[in-house]
């Protein structure tokens, strides 16, 4: 296993190039820069800044420093828990960021990944809280009024986009009861409306994975088998079907928790979040060129990381795979 | 078997439909704080890129700095000519080319420093050295010599048009004459805000951080909780302390109108940016009195590309520009007071000589403008080339204006929504045919806006050349030979200057933008300008209704 873990780590090395050099030479044939405006900074300025940010080298060399800035010089993992900080922990050095002059990118992300972390790890909490149950719960009751509940809810889930659930969960529980605030993340009551925004979408979706696994597997021999020996209906459910039934749950996660961490884009807008979702979004507008490169590489190594874990915990759970 | 289907389908719609029915209903209600803790909560649009008046570029960043900080002047409120703010007076030598600023006596830093003229003048060094990189350092280039050193031509500050004969003096020597009502604005400009020079060299980048700001303005930087909240206090050594009246200011941050206006109904905000259009009916209807509108100077325009065949020909740009009803524009699609564009100057800018008897635009004349356009070549717009008209926003405006030349003129013209700045680098590589954009000036000096469309400005989108024009408004910079009369003499070039780009069309005028916000009816003293300046010396609240939870 940890071969397997130990070569599929060295095969990420020359994805995360591929994504760093396509991602720094991509965002610069964009039109518009990073000093765009509708009104044009005078060219004794424009010089000024360029020569700041090191604009006027060659690409190349702006390319080569970048990378020499961002290889791994150290290695103290434990100084990222005194505050995420890459430089401190691995010498990885994201730079300033042009729009926020006297911050680093290395700063945003110590300062906004956390809250992005929390949102999601809430949100996938409220997803496989109300999805797995809804899920077993519906294939347990196949074709019954609580079957169609479930069914109805997952869809509805499904079915709602954010950016319409967020502001309908607003209306009802901030605006006319007043039990929650409309926006903001300062208090712990501030997470219950985004993370039940963001979760209920996945819910419905990990409600209807599990539904069709666990239908698929409840049908097969070995559930017969274990009826036949007489085993409880809910050691078969719990202990025998759920294992099988939860695969296409568990592939359906890694990709989820992803599409959770990077795409909470639309959450943080309308609860007014400071997560790196937005971070991510509007440095590509603001053409803010070191904040894209230190998030698109983040969020590259999550998927990257959280891909590998799928792929462990697929082999521990289906015991037809096998690492190699 | 019936009441089981019954409860079904009524127990799968009644979550969603408890949610619509909850909507439609009540709001909550703030309750003003009594004065002794009064927070105000303005929302904050965008997040400041820095505090630093130097580094900041956005009007966003300085609603936030001046606060924090004032300069040797201030905007007026009403637009006209800068009020005393940490120089309690000035002279302006007879040839209108020096101005001799005393500071006042009491003017302190946050950290108890006296203000200098020694700092005031570092500071602005600091604007104007090449490796500070600022931003908005051209609001310096009236001054003598700045320029140069700017771009790294002069290398001694001192041949700079600045000195400090004693601690409280600052005299500023000008490139050329210009008097009060054009160079003030200028020194009340963002960059020209002080910052302290020994914060400054201790702190590094990092002086604008809370508890390492150092600021001389009536609130003091408490929290910078980035894309979240910011909170001043006041400065217990302002010159006017004894006049600051509330607890704390925050700025809230909110990505858009909607998110900001669900939080001002819910009574998290006090003060809000923008009302959603779909909105202003409503609360002109429920909450008049909170509603607020302001004229703001910001023209809206359609960038003709000059360059394009069929729009080189001035009487095809005059007929695009005639068939479009701008009264229309305003009343049917925008509904926020905004105001027709008859000129490119906003009428929020008050320009003295210049508005007596201002040129006019071409006006709304759907018959002349399809007499232009058959006289060019293209009767009921046949043969008429197939053009594209590409904006980053406002679509609603672009469809009505592609509506009425469609039915005026019967030209067909496509809407292409580009992101916003590759909307902008289209529009200043020519890669366009009709552009809408912004024109927001940074000071309120209307050379500041026509010189846009010289020849060789950056900021030229049409591509326009007209050597007449270069010519008036060169006359206009180089006036002020202190023996003629400055202002008629300027005025008489810039408006013979606006009326040729009028009647040329190489752009056409549509609205002039104005603000619609809404505010808690217990804040009192809220003092903003048509540029987005704003003064938050004077803002109290009142303590009617009960104290907030």
């Amino acid at each position: 296993m940890f071969r397997f873990i130990g070569r599929r780590f060295l095969q990420t090395i020359p994805v995360m190039l591929i994504i760093i050099t396509g991602t720094f030479f991509m965002q610069r044939f964009v039109p518009g820069g990073p000093f765009t405006a509708e009104k044009a900074v005078t060219p004794e300025v424009l010089h000024n800044l360029e020569a700041y940010y090191h604009l006027n080298d060659p690409l190349w060399k702006q390319y080569m420093d970048y990378v020499w800035d961002l290889c791994p010089k150290r290695f103290h993992p434990l100084a990222l828990v005194n505050g995420l900080d890459f430089k401190a922990a691995f010498g990885i050095d994201f730079r300033p960021s042009f729009k926020y002059p006297n911050r680093t990118v290395n700063e945003i992300i110590a300062d906004k990944l956390p809250v992005s972390l929390e949102l999601g790890g809430w949100s996938l909490l409220v997803a496989l809280g109300l999805g797995l149950p809804l899920g077993i719960l519906a294939a347990v009751k196949r074709n019954t009024w609580i079957d169609y509940l479930c069914s109805s809810f997952a869809m509805t889930g499904i079915c709602i986009p954010n950016f319409v659930l967020g502001p309908l969960l607003v209306l009802a529980f901030a605006i006319h009861t007043g039990w929650f605030e409309a926006s903001g993340w300062y208090s712990p009551i501030d997470r219950v409306l985004p993370c039940l925004t963001l979760g209920s979408f996945y819910a419905g979706y990990i409600a209807r994975l599990t539904r069709g696994g666990m239908i698929e597997v409840l049908h097969q021999d070995f559930i017969r088998t274990a009826r036949a020996k007489g085993a409880s209906e809910a050691r078969i459910i719990f202990h025998h079907a759920l294992r099988a039934g939860l695969l296409p749950v568990v592939s359906f996660l890694g990709p989820a928790a992803a599409g959770i961490l990077t795409g909470s884009f639309v959450i943080e807008t309308i609860f007014q979040i400071p997560g790196l979702g937005r971070e991510f979004v509007n440095s590509a507008l603001n053409r803010d060129y070191t904040m894209v490169l230190g998030t698109v590489i983040l969020y590259a190594g999550l998927i990257v990381t959280l891909n590998l874990v799928v792929d462990v915990v697929q082999v521990w759970l289906n015991p037809r795979l096998k690492f190699e | 078997m019936i009441h089981t289907v019954m409860s079904r389908k009524s127990w799968a719609v009644l979550p969603l439909a408890a949610v619509l029915a909850l909507g439609g209903c009540t709001r909550r209600d703030a309750a003003p704080p009594p004065v002794g803790q009064a927070v105000l909560r303005i929302s904050q649009r965008n997040e400041p890129g820095d505090l630093d008046p130097a580094i900041a570029s956005m009007p966003d960043d300085f609603f936030i700095i001046r606060a924090l900080s004032e300069g040797l002047v201030i905007p007026s409120p009403d637009g006209a000519t800068p009020v005393p703010a940490a120089a309690e007076r000035w002279e302006v030598s007879p040839d209108q080319l020096r101005y001799t600023f005393h500071l006042r006596s009491n003017e302190r830093w946050s950290n108890g420093e006296p203000v200098t003229a020694e700092d005031f003048l570092e500071s602005f060094r600091r604007v104007l050295s090449p490796g500070t990189a600022a931003p908005k350092a051209d609001l310096f280039f009236p001054v003598k010599n700045a320029r140069d050193y700017l771009s790294g031509k002069l290398e001694d500050f001192g041949s700079v048009g600045f000195n400090a004969p004693d601690s409280q003096t600052v005299a500023v020597t000008l490139d050329r004459p210009m008097p009060p009502g054009e160079f003030l604005p200028y020194a009340a400009s963002g960059p020209w805000i002080p910052v302290n020079p020994r914060a400054v060299s201790r702190l590094g980048s990092q002086w604008t951080r809370p508890g390492n700001f150092v600021g001389n303005g009536p609130y003091t930087l408490t929290e910078w909780l980035p894309n979240q909240r910011i909170t001043v206090k006041p400065n217990s050594f302002y010159r006017a302390a004894g006049q600051v009246r509330l607890a704390a200011i925050q700025f809230v941050r909110f990505d858009d109108e909607d998110s900001e206006e669900r939080a001002y109904r819910a009574g998290q905000v006090d003060v809000t940016m923008k009302v959603p259009t779909e909105r202003i009916e409503t609360y002109a209807h429920e909450r008049p009195a909170e509603l607020h509108r302001a004229p703001l100077a910001e023209t809206r325009y359609l960038s003709f590309n000059t360059r394009r065949p069929a729009l080189n020909d001035p009487r095809v740009r005059q007929a695009l520009s005639m068939a479009i009803d701008q009264r229309r524009i305003v009343d049917d699609v925008l509904r926020g007071g905004q105001e027709p564009a008859d000129r490119l100057i906003p009428t929020a800018i008050s320009t003295g000589v210049l508005d007596k008897g201002p040129p006019r635009g071409l006006g709304y004349d759907p018959a002349e403008a399809r007499r232009l356009l058959a006289a060019a070549g293209y009767p009921d717009g046949r043969n008429f080339p197939h053009l594209e008209l590409s904006g980053w926003s406002s679509a609603p405006v672009l469809e009505a204006i592609q509506e009425m030349w469609k039915k005026e003129l019967g030209i067909e013209v496509a809407i292409v929504l580009r992101e916003a700045r590759a909307h902008v680098a289209a529009l200043r590589s020519g890669a366009y045919d009709i552009g809408f954009i912004t024109l927001i000036p940074d000071v309120p000096d209307p050379i500041s806006i026509l010189e846009n469309f010289t020849t060789d400005s950056p900021n030229n989108y049409p591509h326009w050349s007209d050597g007449v024009y270069d010519y008036l408004i060169q006359l206009a910079e180089s006036a002020g030979n202190p023996a003629k009369d400055v202002g008629n003499f300027d005025a008489v070039a810039l408006r013979g200057a606006e009326s040729l780009l009028l009647t040329e069309a190489p752009l056409a005028p549509v609205y002039f933008n104005s603000k619609v916000w809404v505010m808690r009816t217990y804040v009192h003293g809220w003092r903003e300008d048509a540029l987005w300046t704003r003064y938050y010396g004077d803002l109290w609240m009142d303590s009617t209704g009960i104290p907030r939870h």
